[in-house]
């Protein structure tokens, strides 16, 4: 029984020349205790999904869906106040850029206390519940790894360096002990060091905590590494999903071959001073979105039939959609 | 599913168009842009529109009312004054006056501050921070304040009411166009224009003053508010123009003394003011809105 | 700590060296005779003058004669005017309080109403409040403030009869001057019937101050709308959000401190402008402030008068400056240099 479980999700805007789908029927689910990564190039949409589940898309948009659900309760039909409990403590975000996600005006320690719910706090006078909010903070902050934490919960945004505001938000988004953590592309632009670290943290606290973990990037060596399973969006329609030993062996879809063929550690076999394959264009302009399979023009395997969209095939909990894929003539 | 344009050029705005398309979608914006033109319809074409003059004085019709109350006459639309000086023309010529002296002296100060506020900004040093917090903090001297002294040493007039507000109005100038071109002198594109070998008047000139011009726009459109607002309430004092110049502010003097007896007097050229300063207000806000929405998307 | 104060102490004092540089070269600048305005006597012959300019020390050299000029002010010593020759320094003293009053109680206004009013509009940005709060903002923004002062008059007083036009209180009250504050020294002296006078200043104070104050709580609504939509856009509001925090700790500890940040700067020119409209709206009330005095002093070329006015009301100013100035510095934790808000 996923945890969250989305199915058909269409995301449509009005604009000078026409509607645009944005995403076109995306499928993703992800299970308790596991890492999902969600990978596509920048411009397919997977700062929409993530804001399409935190309920903050902006009012332009128009959202439809065959099941939005988390944990069984369908998220579209929710009040406002009962999605703001799910988002509250069942789901964590952790953004793309910790300076900016932070208030400049208060202290680190500040915003860390005024997260923590009041569930976990009791005492009956405020002075103990302030010391508890405190002691849960500097536990926390701890847990990611954050050593010196009375300088640094004492300072303000603007003086702390980037690697630590990234272990702070996960510190605050870890504070409500939420299911599932959604990571919104959080290891960008940062040195291989500091990436290492905060990978490995995410891979301590799924297996300490099962905490699930849906990772959205488009750096290919890190998820490899760390995620139980991945779903690849391009342009706004998911093409494949499944676990990552699989779709590691064995991709089906032409797509996800040529993401996969791009980064060199995946190849073993590559003679010196050649050339990385690569598929040939770029990713299509909103404007300009192609009907039917949005890779048709740039598929080295498309054919006439592509103009219609591919419907979407399962085998073992691998799912492709795609008319011609790979492997399948061994079948 | 997108229109079917098969060979059709795109569409692709400039920024000063896209800033008057979004300009052009707000009904009070555009409602506010007609009043303005109006004003300025008045001001330049004063001496074709107006029946009478504006200094003449007429005993026999002495404090007409206005066209709209029984005992008016459609010869004179707005009544005349205590002296049986039209009122209309004077106010057409009043608009012609204030909005004038305004627009001269804020493209006075605008050339002055710019200048001075481009060579603070491109220099550097302890020396530069002492001046801009010694010009800030001069930059609180209230205008009254300033013109009163320059009344004091030059003496009355239109002119020298101006000199007045000049001054008052490029410590503004100054400052935030000292503080643009810091903040763009940091930017990259003029690095590489530095690289490419530019002098400083060429960085100035073709990197810096083309992307200064929303800032000056903007900037300009608030001082043309205060100016006028500035330039009448010197003339309501008779620190400014003096009677008989037909200037708005000294209209309204005029008027305070029969006021209970013809209150027209008074509220026909408040009401000019009011309405110039709010069409020049809502411009400037309709010009705001369309430049942040611009930046935005 | 001390190093920003030291700073803020040498700018203050460079200020006032420069306004009292400004405002003894005056004196040179004004035209007609230069001991004759100074002095305002009329020398007969050369002896007298010869005496005269010794007595006013205009023989020596002008470094010598700004010395003097200087220690003058600093002791007191601020001269005498010529229409009523009466010390400069009582006159300045009374008139000086009165303008501060009525500026105070405008800016209390502002501050009051304007802020809570344009946080309400910012919040509920592009709602229908939020269009009626800005457009009877910038209505009233836009009334000249004389005009408006005059149509308060011809309403409130003339028809309706209900404040009187004139003054700060009626003739009938004797107050004894201790803070030159009005309804402060009606508190602080021992007349019977205290709340009677008390009634009778502020309806004397109310029409000035709801001119003035009109016009700063429109520009505060303003101000303070724009910052707080500015604020509401930005990521970490987002962020804010999808931690779940309620709208109740949202609205007044992250929107309210971000917003209200910026705008402290902008406070040092609304009280410019405030100043001048009080100034200007004195002469219409015949407020015995000091915008009233100095526009008398310039219609009867009181020379004196008009360089020790505008020294006193530059003072005011540019200390109110600096010290919003330095409030700013030491409460905002990062803030850069020269970043304002805007309008």
């Amino acid at each position: 029984m996923p945890m969250l479980d989305i199915k058909n999700l269409t995301l449509e805007m009005q604009s000078s020349e026409g509607a645009i789908k944005a995403l076109d029927k995306v499928n993703l689910s992800v299970s308790s205790g596991e890492i999902r990564a969600l990978v596509g190039e920048s411009g397919s949409g997977k700062s929409l999904i993530v804001s399409a589940i935190c309920g903050a898309l902006p009012n332009q948009w128009n959202l439809t869906a065959d099941r939005m659900s988390w944990n069984g309760e369908n998220l579209l039909s929710m009040s406002v106040q009962q999605r703001r409990e799910v988002m509250r403590r069942e789901i964590a975000v952790v953004f793309q850029d910790p300076q900016a996600s932070l208030d400049p005006s208060a202290t680190l320690g500040e915003q860390l206390e005024e997260s923590i719910p009041d569930e976990f706090v009791q005492g009956s006078w405020f002075w103990q519940r302030a010391q508890q909010r405190k002691k849960i903070a500097i536990s926390t902050v701890h847990k990611v790894g954050i050593k010196h934490h009375k300088h640094y919960l004492s300072a303000f945004p603007h003086q702390i360096p980037a690697d630590i505001g990234q272990k702070f938000m996960i510190a605050m988004a870890l504070v409500s002990q939420p299911k599932l953590l959604i990571a919104d592309d959080p290891t960008r632009g940062m040195e291989p060091t500091t990436k290492t670290q905060i990978l490995k943290l995410f891979t301590r606290l799924n297996q300490t905590r099962s905490l699930s973990i849906l990772f959205v990037s488009h750096d290919l060596l890190a998820i490899a590494s760390m995620s139980h399973s991945m779903t690849v969006l391009y342009a706004g329609q998911t093409v494949e999903s499944g676990k990552m030993k699989h779709i590691k062996k064995r991709p089906l879809h032409p797509y996800t071959k040529a993401l996969l063929d791009s980064a060199p550690s995946f190849r073993k076999d590559l003679p010196p001073k050649s050339l990385l394959p690569t598929l040939s264009g770029s990713i299509p302009t909103l404007q300009h979105l192609p009907i039917g399979c949005r890779l048709g023009p740039r598929c080295p395997r498309a054919q006439r039939a592509c103009v219609q969209t591919p419907a979407v095939r399962k085998i073992h909990d691998h799912s492709y959609s795609c008319h011609y894929p790979l492997h399948m003539e061994k079948l | 599913m997108p229109q079917f344009s098969l060979y059709d050029e795109e569409f692709h705005p400039s920024p000063w168009q896209r800033t008057w398309a979004s300009f052009k979608a707000s009904h009070i914006s555009m409602l506010g842009l007609i009043m303005l033109a109006l004003f300025v319809v008045c001001a330049v074409f004063a001496p074709l529109i107006t029946p009478y003059d504006a200094v003449e004085q007429n005993i026999d019709g002495l404090l007409i009312p206005p066209s709209w109350v029984t005992n008016g006459s459609i010869s004179h639309l707005f009544g005349t004054d205590a002296l049986g000086r039209d009122l209309f023309t004077r106010i057409i010529y009043g608009c012609r006056i204030t909005l004038g002296s305004a627009f001269i002296t804020v493209v006075l100060a605008m050339l002055v501050g710019v200048s001075l506020g481009t060579f603070a900004g491109m220099l550097r040093g302890v020396r530069s921070s002492i001046a801009n917090h010694l010009l800030d903090a001069l930059m609180a001297i209230p205008t009254l304040l300033i013109a009163i002294i320059i009344v004091a040493i030059l003496g009355t007039g239109l002119v020298n009411s101006m000199w007045a507000i000049t001054l008052a109005l490029i410590p503004q100038f100054v400052h935030h166009t000292r503080s643009f071109v810091r903040a763009e002198m940091k930017k990259e594109y003029i690095v590489a224009s530095k690289l490419d070998g530019a002098s400083k008047w060429q960085l100035f000139v073709h990197s810096i003053l083309p992307n200064m011009t929303e800032m000056l726009v903007v900037q300009s459109t608030l001082a043309l508010s205060i100016a006028v607002i500035d330039i009448s309430a010197l003339g309501f004092l008779n620190l400014g123009a003096q009677s008989p110049l037909p200037e708005l502010g000294v209209i309204l003097a005029d008027g305070l003394d029969v006021a209970y007896l013809a209150p027209w007097n008074v509220a026909v050229p408040g009401m000019a003011i009011f309405f110039m300063v709010l069409s020049i207000n809502i411009v400037g806000d309709g010009l705001r809105s369309a430049l942040r929405k611009r930046v935005s998307h | 700590m001390i190093q920003i104060l030291i700073r803020y102490c040498t700018l203050f004092v460079l200020t006032l060296l420069v306004l009292a540089i400004i405002s003894f070269s005056l004196a040179y600048l004004f035209p007609g005779d230069t001991l004759e305005n100074l002095t305002g006597l009329v020398p007969e012959n050369d002896i007298q003058r010869a005496a005269l300019e010794r007595q006013f020390k205009l023989d020596q050299s002008y470094i010598f004669q700004f010395f003097y000029y200087v220690g003058n002010l600093l002791t007191g010593d601020w001269g005498y005017s010529f229409t009523s020759g009466l010390p400069l320094r009582e006159e300045v003293g009374i008139a000086m309080p009165a303008t501060i009053e009525l500026a105070t109680y405008a800016m209390l206004m502002a501050l009051f109403v304007g802020v809570p009013l344009g946080y309400y509009a910012g919040i509920r940005c592009y709602s229908t409040s939020d269009h009626l709060i800005n457009s009877v903002s910038i209505t009233t923004y836009s009334f000249p403030v004389f005009w408006f002062a005059l149509l308060l008059i011809l309403i409130f007083s003339l028809q309706l009869d209900a404040a009187p036009i004139s003054g700060r209180i009626s003739l009938l009250y004797d107050i004894e001057p201790v803070t030159g504050f009005i309804l402060i020294d009606i508190l602080l002296s021992d007349i019977e019937n205290k709340s009677l006078a008390f009634k009778d200043a502020l309806s004397h104070i109310a029409l000035p101050t709801i001119s003035i104050g009109a016009i700063a709580t429109a520009s505060m609504i303003r101000i303070t709308r724009r910052s707080v939509i500015d604020v509401k856009h930005r990521p970490y509001i987002a962020a804010a959000l999808s931690r779940g925090l309620s709208s109740w700790q949202i609205f007044f500890r992250h929107i309210l401190r971000n917003a209200l940040l910026p705008i402290l700067p902008l406070m040092a020119i609304q009280i410019t402008t405030l100043i001048t409209n009080a100034m200007i709206v004195e002469t219409l009330f015949s407020w015995p402030g000091i915008g009233n005095w100095l526009i008398q002093a310039i219609y009867q070329r009181d020379y004196p008068a008009l360089r020790i006015g505008m020294m006193a009301v530059s003072f005011v100013v540019i200390t109110l400056t600096i010290l919003i100035d330095l409030f700013n510095r030491m409460i905002d934790p990062s803030r850069e240099k020269y970043e304002r808000a805007t309008v």
